[in-house]
């Protein structure tokens, strides 16, 4: 078949095994598998699943480990950027958060995009491992260790143990206080369309095991054609059925998102200047500059030699501390709101929350979006050559 | 304390950071055409407008300066080419910054002085100096107990 970019298919894979361990046809497995073995790319990096709760982020050249890999792991919170080293050709399955943190290091020269293959993946949203673990616990009333299984499926988190299913609306979880990170509520971009091809479960007929995969450019057709090639993949055209409900879904997400969005921010968009000022000194009150929210965040790619947070001293009498403001600045015009900073800060600030209060000003007000395209950062704006002109 | 144990009256304190080649010739100028300005500033002087991460700025609201006014050569003027262009940049997004952490915008100011602008180096400062001492101390002066 002619696989043309800019098109949308519906795709499996054809190995039995990885079609059933696969959230939604495996594809994005076998895509990954082909393109290592027919050495499209060299390296893949995955998730290996340890339990539901936690993916250890891998990279591998072996193709089998890839199919290992098979299957969505919603309790966890990674966010793949920082783990990408494109020395060689690399390919990875990227959430819209990992797929923006990539763009984000390329535009520091951290990443050579050209090595790069993002196999995008509709995201509606992962959880914390540790609440989910609490979740699993008293709202499923089961024992965390013994899940062996995770699904979305129809807005409901279905847990599968030894002993049967039990599915619980997600909706319900979060009236409960548990359910997607704070950071997933009111993420609007839920279709990686930055990425080669963005592959989700959206859009595809009732009972079918299939992959609705969208070719967004000549390397995502290259990764695909390559796949249908070897035969780890077949494939046959999405019905323009198909492209309407994902378009609906997608909407549909993106309207609860900024529902989230004003329902999380609205406490703080009340108050005045001075009580606002107030909070922040609060908030912030509880950091122990420990440093893990730095460590993980992708769009600060400096890596651990970075002096950039060095002006702290302990004999600092400061309203909030230099470490937090120096934060603050360096993501002005640049968080894109992945949420790992939240997940990891020890001192429980909501810091993705603050963060993106203060980004999104300027977001608004340069109209910039970062991780959408190579746009420069407004930061980095102002370079000798253009003014010369 | 004054004269007959009055209440103590607020002294602003404001850091000017001026660059090398306009705006430090510009507060030289003054000085030497006798110009009066308020004694509440301290100077800071860089090479180039451009060198003044706002770091530098956040971190004198840190250490308990009531307003900072930062100084440049006039755009298209710089000695380095760009420098101020950077500083513009950066400005835009400090002050967005300073916004929504609820800091009064008025105590962060930029200005473009030449070395002949004298005159309004010495009003830039009495301007500021004034709208700081109505909005009273900064609200993120280190509490020393």
């Amino acid at each position: 078949m002619n696989i043309g970019t800019g098109k949308c298919y519906l795709a499996w894979a054809t190995d039995e095994k990885t079609r059933e361990k696969g959230s939604s046809g495996g594809f994005v497995s076998a895509a990954l598998a082909a393109a290592l073995d027919k050495g499209v790319v060299e390296r893949v990096l995955v998730l290996k699943k340890h339990d539901v709760f936690k993916g250890i982020p891998t990279v591998t050249s072996d193709p089998k480990e890839v199919l290992d890999c098979a299957g969505a792991l919603h309790m966890t919170a990674i966010n793949l950027a920082k783990y990408v080293d494109s020395d060689v050709r690399i390919a990875l399955p990227a959430k819209p958060c990992d797929a923006r943190g990539v763009i984000e290091r390329a535009k520091r020269n951290q990443v050579n995009l050209d090595n790069v293959y993002m196999i995008g993946l509709n995201c509606a949203g992962t959880m914390h491992p540790v609440k989910a673990r609490k979740m699993v616990k008293e709202v499923y009333n089961l024992d965390p260790n013994a899940v062996l299984s995770e699904e979305i499926s129809k807005g409901k988190l279905i847990l599968k143990t030894s002993e049967g299913e039990k599915s619980i609306k997600i909706d319900e979880l979060e009236r409960q206080g548990y359910g997607r990170r704070d950071a997933c509520k009111y993420c609007d971009i839920n279709v990686p369309k930055m990425t080669d091809l963005a592959c989700g479960n959206w859009g595809v007929p009732r009972g079918r095991k299939a992959t609705f995969v969208e070719v967004l450019t000549e390397k995502g057709r290259e990764i695909f054609k390559n796949a249908v090639d070897a035969g780890y993949v077949e494939c046959e055209p999405a019905s323009d059925k198909s492209i309407e409900i994902r378009e609906k879904i997608d909407q549909a997400m993106k309207k609860l998102a900024h529902e989230w969005h004003e329902k999380l921010f609205e406490p703080i968009n009340k108050l005045s200047d001075s009580e606002r000022l107030e909070y922040y000194i609060n908030a912030f009150a509880g950091c122990t500059g420990c440093g893990a929210c730095k460590k993980v965040c992708p769009v600060c790619p400096c890596g651990d030699d970075a002096k950039c947070t060095m002006t702290e001293f302990q004999s600092e009498v400061h309203r909030i501390r230099m470490f937090n403001m120096i934060r603050l600045l360096h993501l002005m015009d640049s968080c894109i709101g992945c949420g790992r900073c939240e997940d990891v800060c020890p001192a429980g600030i909501p810091l993705t929350m603050i963060h993106m209060r203060f980004t999104e000003r300027v977001q608004k007000k340069l109209d910039y979006v970062p991780g959408i395209d190579m746009k420069k950062p407004p930061f980095f704006e102002t370079e000798l050559k253009e003014v010369q002109k | 304390m004054q004269a007959g144990g009055g209440v103590k009256e607020f002294v602003p304190k404001i850091v000017v950071f001026c660059c090398n080649w306009c705006s430090y010739a510009g507060a030289d100028m003054a000085g030497v055409s006798r110009m009066q300005y308020p004694p509440n500033i301290r100077i800071i002087k860089v090479m180039c407008s451009g060198r003044i991460d706002p770091i530098f700025v956040l971190m004198s609201f840190m250490e308990g300066t009531d307003g900072v006014l930062v100084t440049g050569c006039h755009i298209g003027d710089c000695h380095y080419i760009n420098g101020n262009y950077k500083t513009q940049n950066r400005f835009e997004i400090l002050s967005e910054m300073m916004n929504e952490l609820g800091l009064e915008k008025e105590r962060l100011r930029l200005e473009w002085i030449s070395a002949t602008e004298g005159e309004k180096f010495a009003n830039v400062v009495k301007e500021v100096v004034e709208q700081v001492k109505k909005l009273g101390p900064s609200p993120l002066k280190p509490v020393i107990e």
